[in-house]
Order: C-alpha cells, then structure tokens, then sequence
C-alpha cells in the first residue's frame, strides 16, 4: 500500500517537470520555443505512462506526438513565422487576468472532485480480466493486442476510417484552387 | 479500490492531470496564436490520457489503454486537419490572429 521511496521521487520529479514545460508552451513568446516545450511534456507525460505499466502507449507517444505530429507542428510554424513576432498586441489587457483566475478556480474544482470521488471509493473495479494477471502471464504487447483486437475491434476499424477522411479533408485543403 | 503497491496513490496522478488540463484551457484562453492554442489543445488530450492510463493501472484493466489508443489516432487526424485549415487561412489572409478570424468564407 505505501509507495516506495523511488516511485515517491520519480513521481515528484515528473510531475514538477511535466507542469513547469507544459507553462512554458502558454508562456513562451515565441511559437518555436513553445513547440519545443511541448515536446519536452510529451516526454514527461510518455515517463508518466511508463510509470503506470503502459509501455506500448509510452513509445507511442513518443513515435507519433514528439516524432510525427510535432515536426509537422514545427513545419508549419516556420512556414507562418514572419507574422508571428507581430501578433499579440491588441488585446485585451483584462482578459490574462481573467484567465488566470479562471484557471485557478478551474484547477480547484477539478482537484475537489478528485478527492471527494476517490477517498469516498465511488470507483468500481471493472468486470474484466486483471490486466497485470495477464501481462505477468503472456507479455505487455500481447496484453495491449488482446484488449484491442477482442473487445475494441470495431473502434479500430473505425478508426482507418478517421484516418482516411483527416487525409482527404488535408488534401482538399492544401490543394490550390485552379 | 484495489491498492497497487510501490506507486503513489490514484489520486496523485488525477492532479497532476487536471493541473496539464487547467494549463491546456489557459492557452486556448490567453493566447491568440492559433498554432498555440493547438498545441494547448494536445496538452489537454494528453492531460486526459495520464487520467486514462492512471485509472487503467489503478483499476488493472486495459480498457484505459484502448482509449488511449483511440483519443491518439484522433489526436494526430484532428492536427493534421486543424494545420491544413491555419496554412489556408495564411494563404488566404496573410495574417493568423484568431481575433481577427470571423469569417467562414474567405
């Protein structure tokens, strides 16, 4: 029941780290450094997931986020970036400090409902097979396959189709008009 | 709730996770970039998935991986579409303030 010592720390470190890069890409002026920050969160967060067990989604996090996606997000922030430096200069004076305190109410809320739902043990243990039975019994990724391909078969097959329509909505839109 | 051991309890993770959201929220609030408040928005997905992933492990069961899993693939569609929109508005534009974006025609 008590965390170890090591688990305590690793978890203190990460989540310190993970909040202080995830400010810096709302803080950062520059949309590039922002991009980076972003990277360096989505490597905490994927520590994160090693952490609680989940390996496949720990590498795919980091294969597809802080490989694919963000390199795209980099890509198209130096395309735009002559006009970024000048943005940000006509609004409202009002509305950062609003924003904040918003946030903080946000972040209470969301923290009170945390600990009023868990420490009153409203969360009920699901009906399925133990998960950590069977990653001790056949492996991680043969765990992960066998919930995927038995009980979410059909949310990954309609997920291609998602694929295939976010690729035919991106070509419609990069194509110039003729 | 079952306890697992040598890990930090459940509702740890559950902060940590509302805190990245809270941040995510602010981006999309504050900033007027547009490729800032996308990139705001993965924080809040990711936000969600450390939710995910935490009650998974605290619950021993996949199904939090799954969702993962989808809200991932979900994730990677709805930025390739969201920068084909920001790179056409650019293009028609010159000029991506999303104050100034009140137009759906071009």
């Amino acid at each position: 029941m008590t965390p170890d010592i090591a688990n305590m720390l690793a978890f203190g470190v990460l989540a310190l780290a993970s909040i202080a890069s995830a400010i810096g890409v709302i803080a950062f002026k520059n949309a590039v450094h922002s991009a980076l920050s972003l990277i360096l969160t989505l490597f905490f967060v994927a520590m994160f997931y090693l952490q609680l067990g989940a390996m496949f989604i720990a590498v795919v996090q980091i294969l597809i986020y802080a490989g694919a996606i963000m390199v795209l997000f980099l890509f198209v922030v130096t395309m735009l970036s002559p006009d970024t430096q000048e943005m940000e200069k006509n609004r409202l004076s009002w509305q950062r400090y609003a924003g904040i305190l918003l946030g903080i109410v946000l972040v209470g809320a969301l923290s009170y409902l945390i600990y009023s739902q868990v420490s009153s043990g409203s969360i009920m243990q699901t009906q399925h097979e133990s998960l950590q039975q069977v990653v001790q019994k056949q492996g991680d990724i043969q765990a992960f396959g066998l919930a995927l391909f038995h009980g979410f078969a059909f949310p990954f097959e309609v997920t291609s189709l998602l694929i295939v329509v976010a690729i035919i909505g991106a070509l419609v839109f990069g194509r110039r008009s003729s | 709730m079952p306890a697992v051991v040598n890990l930090p309890p459940l509702s740890a993770y559950l902060v940590v996770s509302a805190i990245l959201f809270t941040i995510g929220v602010l981006g999309v609030i504050i900033r007027r970039n547009p490729l800032i408040v996308f990139m705001s928005i993965e924080l809040m997905l990711n936000a969600v998935n450390l939710s995910f992933l935490a009650f998974s492990r605290f619950l021993d069961s996949a199904d939090g991986q799954m969702f993962v899993f989808v809200v991932l693939t979900v994730a990677a569609a709805e930025v390739v579409v969201g920068l084909a929109i920001i790179v056409t508005i650019f293009r028609t534009r010159r000029n991506i303030d999303v104050d100034e974006m009140n137009m759906l025609r071009g």
